[in-house]
């Protein structure tokens, strides 16, 4: 039987690049197929989803080698009109990838350019619409949809074009959790009981590990490896390589036979092969130093709110009686659902908002008394798009322009800023020409160069890859070490249980809890770390592999020292990154 | 009246817009302010009419006040001001008020009409009708709509972006302010133009460009959209039989004219209007007459 797609020696360069994208791809998928791409920024990926859907070269032009089968035609050969019904792909960003004013209408528009007759247009609209639960938002404006809902649009849209191939180039990198798992639902419900072959490009992996029939890894536009999710952490694992969920990588660090992919999975194997710590069936808590307290306490709080109270012009209360005190040093989170207030609350430690009551302190100032040149010292703010804050032609430009605004000399602060940054190597480059981490890195980097008393981020790890969010939150912990109050914006609990010391939680205007992380995230329910819920009831205060492998004993258990070779492998990944 | 088929709701309001602007007598610019007054409430937007009011009053008293004051002509004079020191005695005549008045009415009338336009014809399915015979502005504007509060909040975050890096945008000489705001245009622009790449690719993926396109119609052109275009229709062959025969036209000046100088003057003005009463007498129907529901 011929398979979907075969890809041969394929080699492919982008217009002007001297290397090469892809480098001699070798891959057979088959029909209802659901494969999973991982790897770092710039190793292939979306470069493979981008081939597989016919764009490249179409749409970008370069150099090709090799060929690629599609049921046994070869793709660069086949009508863009035939294969669009074929494949369809839905990228990162829904906002970029909307054309239409209404649902309806974008639905519509790509049955429109397929050239259908009126009749199929509107059954397979109409049966989109219901399939996702539209029909009632047809005509609403599709500026006004939330992240999740632009993004169920935009599959939606696709999925109208009845294609048998779905490529999904990281679409819930711009989503929150809740939105991410409704999208990661209905993906699955397409692969299993519509036989949509799915091709994902993804990284948060926890959501869609266990979902995949096979894992490429990919590296330096290369495959390195294509196997089954388990024999994947497995080798992963033995190769130094991290796109594993938690979880998964517990079990492989342990050795154990088989490796499960989900928490259940995990439970029952601890259960089975009583793999439990040893003070079995007690309780263990984690000794109070492991809860990672931050150096606060000392001099001026670093921000004070008290009463704080804010309404939106629409009558929407956005914050209602917070009070916050983060001591200089601290490294705090700042999780909850959407529109919980959370940038609010940041916009307002920024001077962006003012309160409507209460009041609100920042290194002692009162951002709304003070010229925003002075507040701009001691307060550096990083939006969710990095994008926003590179205009200049060089990296050090950039920093300069921080520099020169403010007042400050830039002799040596230059030269510190860019080296505590890993981005000495690229000083003189454009920064809009370098890779998506190196421009979050620049972007923080401008901020942070006048050395601010607290540093305010908002979402600093949406789209970052397992290897760049290493790389930043080791940054943003050394950034706290040196007296900077970090104060995170995020919706990656994996992230904020690694890094950081404390964890507020905003829920509907209002902080639902405040304390150190252990203590917030071990008792949420859904805010928990994949392994602390997989030690629930048997360690209470596992947040990162390390605690799990802490808290297991692992060295009497298993031979092997795979929590080392980790270790290992995220210190070459430092040193890679520049 | 809001589900009325585009086509037919674009019709109504350029037939009234027409009529607006070529009628100068009084009592066509009141039946016309009337008619629409009553679709306005058929269609529940006597509020949205009430905000759109609250503006357009204001305006018309200005013109009342001062359309007097300007014009000198007519013969009827109310009141003459004292010599004044730098030109001749100001007079107010009859005919300037009411050529004021009448004015006045007619920009009232312009306001309704935008306002009835914001009530029926939903821009989306205006540009759905469009895209049948110019698919690629349409798509531009389109494009634009969707992409303008985009944009608009993009500008925005770049602001406070730049702000928090000390730019301070309300000090300095004009032309620092300006600098900075070209500096603030300009990364909008680099960002505007990335994303354009990328929303090109995603049409592309679309199939967009692939070749001949349909037309997704989403409007059903019901019996009432019929009846309702043909009122207008008819509304316009007597629109025009009274442009030909100078029915719709009143004399100000020197003196005022009369009212019903012409024997025909309020048959064709029932004939003009009564066409355009047809959307709001079928919405009336629609929600108490249990037949004309059925049957529009």
């Amino acid at each position: 039987m011929v398979p979907l797609y075969k890809v041969e020696n394929l080699t492919y360069y982008y217009p002007d690049a001297p290397q090469p994208a892809l480098q001699n791809i070798n891959m057979v998928i088959e029909e209802g197929e659901f494969l999973l791409v991982v790897g770092g920024s710039g190793s292939g990926k979306s470069s493979l989803a981008r081939l597989l859907a016919g764009l490249l070269p179409d749409f970008y032009g370069g150099r090709i080698g090799g060929r690629v089968l599609f049921k046994g035609r070869d793709i660069r050969h086949l009508d863009r009109r035939t294969l669009a019904g074929e494949v369809g792909i839905v990228f990162q960003d829904p906002e970029k990838q909307l054309v239409m004013t209404s649902i309806e209408g974008e639905i519509a528009f790509s049955l429109e350019n397929l050239g259908l007759p009126q009749a199929e247009m509107f059954r397979r609209v109409a049966e989109v619409l219901g399939f996702f639960g539209l029909t009632r938002h047809k005509t609403d404006f599709t500026a006004t949809l939330s992240g999740g809902q632009k993004q169920k649009l935009a599959l939606a849209s696709v999925l109208a074009m009845q294609p048998r191939v779905l490529i999904l180039d990281e679409p819930t990198s711009q989503l929150d959790p809740a939105a991410a798992e409704e999208f990661f639902n209905l993906v699955r419900q397409l692969n299993e009981e519509m036989n949509y072959t799915i091709v994902l490009v993804e990284q948060r992996l926890e959501r869609c590990f266990h979902l995949a029939d096979r894992v490429v890894i990919m590296e330096r536009g290369q495959i390195v490896n294509i196997s089954p999710p388990g024999d994947s952490a497995a080798w992963q694992v033995a190769n130094n390589f991290s796109y594993i969920p938690p979880v998964a990588a517990f079990f492989a660090c342990l050795q154990a036979p088989v490796v499960p992919l989900t928490v259940k999975e995990g439970r029952r194997l601890l259960n089975k092969y009583k793999l439990f710590p040893e003070q079995e069936g007690k309780q263990r808590v984690m000794p109070a130093g492991s809860a990672g307290k931050g150096p606060g306490g000392r001099g001026v709080p670093a921000v004070e709110v008290k009463g704080l109270w804010f309404t939106y012009p629409n009558g929407r209360e956005a914050l209602r009686d917070i009070n916050l005190h983060i001591a200089p040093g601290e490294f705090v989170a700042l999780m909850g659902e959407n529109a919980a207030g959370k940038t609010t609350l940041l916009k307002h430690l920024a001077g962006l908002l003012k309160p409507w009551r209460g009041r609100v302190l920042v290194a002692g100032l009162n951002p709304q008394k003070v010229k925003p040149r002075q507040l701009a010292r001691v307060v550096g703010y990083l939006s969710q798009n990095p994008g926003d804050y590179l205009f200049q032609d060089t990296v050090e430009e950039e920093l300069c322009f921080t520099l020169s605004n403010l007042d400050l000399p830039g002799a040596g602060r230059i030269e510190g800023m860019l080296e505590k940054m890993q981005l000495t190597c690229c000083r003189g480059n454009n920064p809009r020409d370098l890779s998506s981490g190196e421009r979050q890195r620049v972007a923080l980097a401008s901020v942070m160069v006048q050395g601010p008393q607290l540093l305010l981020l908002d979402e600093p790890t949406r789209g970052v890859d397992y290897g760049l969010k290493a790389v930043l939150g080791k940054l943003l912990r050394k950034v706290a070490a040196e007296g900077t109050a970090v104060l995170m914006v995020t919706h990656d609990v994996e992230f904020a249980a690694e890094y950081a010391d404390r964890i507020v939680m905003l829920f509907d205007g209002r902080i639902a809890c405040d304390g150190p992380k252990h203590e917030v995230l071990c008792s949420s329910m859904f805010y928990a770390p994949q392994l602390s819920r997989l030690f629930q009831g048997i360690c209470s205060s596992v947040l990162t592999l390390r605690e799990a492998l802490e808290c297991m004993g692992k060295r009497e258990i298993y031979p092997g020292d795979c929590g080392d070779s980790m270790l290992q492998e995220e210190k070459e990944r430092d040193e890679k990154y520049c | 009246m809001q589900t009325l088929h585009p086509g037919a709701a674009v019709a109504l309001i350029l037939v009234f817009l027409l009529q607006v602007l070529v009628f100068s007598h009084p009592l066509y610019l009141a039946g016309s302010f009337g008619v629409i007054f009553l679709t306005i409430w058929a269609a529940g937007g006597l509020k949205a009419m009430k905000n759109y009011l609250k503006f357009a009053l204001w305006v018309v008293l200005v013109v009342l006040a001062i359309n007097p004051l300007v014009n000198q002509s007519g013969n009827t004079v109310l009141w003459q001001s004292p010599p004044l020191p730098l030109a001749d005695r100001l007079s107010v005549t009859l005919e300037a008020v009411l050529y004021g008045a009448v004015m006045g009415l007619r920009l009232l009338n312009i306001v309704v009409i935008f306002c009835l336009y914001n009530l029926i014809v939903h821009p989306d399915r205006l540009l759905n009708m469009i895209s049948r015979f110019a698919h690629k502005p349409a798509l531009i504007i389109s494009l634009s709509t969707r992409l303008l509060p985009v944009m608009a909040a993009s500008l925005n975050n770049i602001r406070e972006a730049q702000q928090l890096r000390g730019v301070d945008f309300s000090e300095g000489s004009l032309k620092k302010r300006l600098d900075r705001y070209t500096a603030m245009l300009h990364v909008l622009m680099i960002s505007s133009l990335e994303d354009s790449l990328q929303m090109a690719e995603a049409m592309q993926a679309r199939a967009f460009g692939s070749g001949p396109r349909s037309v997704y119609r989403r409007d059903l052109f019901r019996p009432r959209d019929g009846l309702c275009l043909a009122g207008s229709i008819f509304s316009l062959g007597a629109t025009v039989y009274c442009i030909i025969n100078d029915l719709g036209s009143y004399t100000f000046f020197p003196q005022l004219g009369s009212l019903f100088s012409n024997a025909a003057t309020l048959p064709a003005l029932a004939a003009v209007l009564s066409g355009l009463t047809l959307p709001a007498l079928l919405s009336w129907g629609w929600n108490w007459c249990r037949y004309i529901r059925l049957k529009i």
